[in-house]
């Protein structure tokens, strides 16, 4: 077979705490994202969604040929599965594409009790091999979330010999450990990690020793090492490696991120949308292109690196000392109209901004430009050099054409 | 009736451990198993099951990890050695292990070890229905949930009464990384001998350690549960797990002879609290004097972990 022939477009998977999220992820090129519910879920300070607003999110979501799962990737402790029937079968009725669940009661819970909804494996599961895709695949899943320390010699391996969908995590935080493998939280903080309250131990600093029988404790930092010990790691982007991603056949490229703003959101699917449609576009001419690195790193929050991919993260890959600076980029608003006759756009604040200041205009299709706020009225028509207040609406003129959803952001 | 595993290091050890009254070694190999006082070789693990066999007794053997493809290719050449070896059971915790042993029906008997994501008997009984025996449960099951768990139970329940807990494996070598970036030319091994500590709490004391399959950390102190064996045995867990990773020699023998002691108490209806205490204390004794004990989780009320 043809590699062309084989070659599959994949999805452009997105996070969405919150329904706004939900909405921008999609406008800007998201073809599916992920929800938590109420319930079962293992982000429990994300903004999790009532049945009312998923099925708002989902009538939208139809609208633009998108689809939304649920993640459901609590592993339960007796009882905890209560309900878990009556839930799986509102989602089924409300139009959930799919649920993603690891623990095994849950997943037969979902099979038997609401038979039709699609079940995804969640990286909780850790599958590192194509016979746990294929164990998978017999009862009844539609796909599985790698574990994100698959190489991709693996992935290639593992795509060989099952036809199960396979996502993969592209871009994000990652856990340090493999993911469910962990329960430092719930011995350290008392917040289990794998029911959502994972406080996040991996992030923090440590004094590494040892204590030789009968001796005191030998501190490494009383021998004079002044870096305390952290298992801390930078975040993933892949977005240098799209056509590995596609031609290893990936169906789902996944980012990380149900607490990020919709800065970050819309920014990192516009990234991977454009990307991709360019791949797919024109396989052998695709390029790479700077300002896609560019962008994502305006909302990074940490150095970026390809995880597992390509080698088994070294000490440069983890958060030592004092590392380079990331430059960082606030978002102050969004375009809420946009008249061409007088080239005057109507902005809600989202973070104050002033005449004089250099702002960047985004919006989904890659569609960018900077300007300098030149001058500025509030709602009343009155002329104001700042734009103190949340939320304010502001009128100013724009170099460039913009549509209502545009964002726009500046260097702090 | 009350079955005892507990781990091997040594020919020696076997020997005095089968004496001492265990039902069932835990052996294996680094390559499929996690964590093992020590990988024995194939001709090591053949003469241990013929030894184990010859008094009565059982072994399992850990096929426990999370398997890379390249593991998984070595896995049929490793199965295919245990059946011949007549192997009692095995330990699995990758789906992918039990999708072999099906496909190829191997017919070796296995116990389900998913370690920190064991929490439920609904879990359990899901790979029940997919061939478990048994499985091991994960460290973090208050009593309370034991207790709600035992009737609805389809196979048994392994819990871990002595030893220590790990709480965190990653797949990165978190100590080599750490000596990079320091420029220290250490070993990062379980022999090493490595703890860490929370920021602003010095007094604790969490294993860490390197090997093939990653970094693995341990909780702040190991398991005891000897006092608690008689609540473990009314609720219907017989089978107890002696994890001897941070207690060599005949260390562990003897913290063994104290949990087979418990074992013959209570079949003969004779425990108390005393011989609880007694037990206990002694356990305390013999245990490495750098390592602390407690029962873990097993004390805590479920609503406090949130």
């Amino acid at each position: 077979m043809d590699t062309k022939s084989k070659r599959k477009k994949p999805e452009v998977l997105a996070p969405a705490g919150t329904l706004e999220k939900l909405k921008t992820a999609i406008h800007y090129g998201a073809d599916a994202v992920y929800i938590g519910g109420n319930a079962y879920g293992l982000r429990s300070r994300a903004g999790n969604f009532s049945y009312e607003e998923m099925a708002e999110g989902v009538a939208f979501a139809k609208e633009h040929g998108a689809n939304v799962y649920v993640a459901a990737n609590m592993v339960t402790h007796e009882g905890d599965a209560a309900g878990a029937g009556t839930f799986f079968r509102k989602l089924r009725e409300i139009g959930i594409r799919a649920v993603i669940v690891s623990d095994p009661a849950l997943i037969e819970i979902c099979a038997t009790e609401a038979p039709g909804l699609p079940i995804h494996l969640s990286t909780q599961a850790s599958a590192t091999n194509y016979e746990t895709l294929e164990f998978w695949k017999q009862e009844g899943l539609e796909r599985v979330v790698l574990a994100r320390e698959v190489s991709m010699a693996e992935v290639a391996e593992i795509r060989k010999n099952t036809d199960i969908e396979i996502e993969a995590f592209i871009h994000g935080a990652m856990c340090i450990s493999y993911s469910g493998r962990c329960t430092l939280s719930n011995h350290m903080s008392f917040r289990d990690a794998n029911r959502g309250g994972c406080s996040q131990s991996c992030r923090w600093k440590y004094e590494l020793y040892d204590m030789p029988f009968g001796q005191e404790r030998n501190t490494f930092s009383d021998q004079g090492v002044e870096e305390p010990f952290s298992m801390s790691a930078v975040d993933m982007s892949m977005i240098e490696h799209i056509p590995d991603l596609v031609e290893n056949g990936v169906d789902s490229l996944k980012i990380e991120g149900r607490m990020k703003s919709i800065h970050y959101v819309s920014t990192v699917s516009n990234v991977y949308r454009a990307a991709i449609d360019s791949y797919m576009a024109d396989p052998e001419k695709y390029v790479l292109k700077q300002e896609w690195i560019d962008e994502l790193w305006k909302v990074a929050q940490r150095e970026l690196s390809t995880g597992f991919y390509y080698h088994t993260p070294t000490e440069n890959e983890q958060l030592f000392g004092a590392r380079r600076k990331i430059p960082v980029y606030k978002f102050i608003g969004e375009v809420m109209a946009y008249d061409e006759a007088t080239k005057m756009a109507t902005i809600r604040q989202r973070n104050h901004f002033s005449v004089g200041d250099e702002i960047e205009f985004y919006g989904p299709g890659f569609h960018h430009f900077e300007q300098e706020v030149a001058v500025m009225w509030n709602e009343e028509g009155e002329r104001i050099d700042r734009a103190p207040n949340p939320m304010m609406l502001v009128t100013m003129p724009v170099v460039e054409s913009v549509q209502v959803g545009d964002m726009i952001r500046k260097k702090k | 009736m009350i079955e005892i595993t507990a781990t091997v290091e040594s020919m020696d050890q076997l020997g005095k451990l089968l004496v001492s009254g265990v039902d069932t070694v835990y052996i294996g190999e680094e390559t499929f198993g996690l964590r093992l006082p020590k990988s024995f070789s194939r001709a090591q693990q053949s003469e241990i099951i013929h030894i184990v066999h010859e008094k009565g007794k059982k072994v399992t053997v850990a096929v426990n990890a999370l398997m890379h493809p390249e593991a998984m290719k070595q896995l049929p050449e490793y199965l295919d050695f245990l059946k011949e070896q007549k192997v009692d059971q095995i330990t699995v915790g990758d789906a992918g292990v039990i999708f072999v042993l099906q496909r190829d029906q191997y017919g070796i008997p296995y116990i389900y070890d998913g370690e920190t994501l064991v929490t439920s008997s609904r879990q359990i009984n899901f790979w029940a229905k997919k061939g478990a025996i048994g499985s091991v449960l994960a460290r973090e099951i208050p009593y309370l949930e034991l207790q709600r768990m035992a009737p609805e139970l389809q196979i048994f329940g392994e819990i871990l009464v002595y030893g220590a807990t790990c709480i965190h494996q990653s797949k990165r070598p978190l100590l080599q990384n750490y000596f990079h970036y320091v420029q220290l030319n250490e070993a990062a091994t379980k022999e090493r001998g490595l703890f860490i500590s929370e920021p602003k709490k010095t007094d604790t004391h969490y294993s860490i350690y390197e090997d093939n399959h990653g970094t693995h950390i341990f909780a702040n102190n190991d398991v005891n549960l000897v006092t608690k064996l008689n609540d473990l045995v009314a609720l219907g867990y017989k089978n107890w797990k002696l994890d001897g990773l941070y207690c060599h020699g005949d260390a562990f023998v003897e913290i063994a002879q104290q949990f087979n002691a418990a074992k013959e108490w209570i079949q003969q209806n004779q425990w108390s609290e005393t011989i609880g205490s007694q037990l206990d204390h002694k356990i305390s004794e013999i245990h490495p004097q750098n390592r602390g004990l407690d029962t873990g989780f097993f004390a805590f009320d479920p609503e406090d972990v949130k």
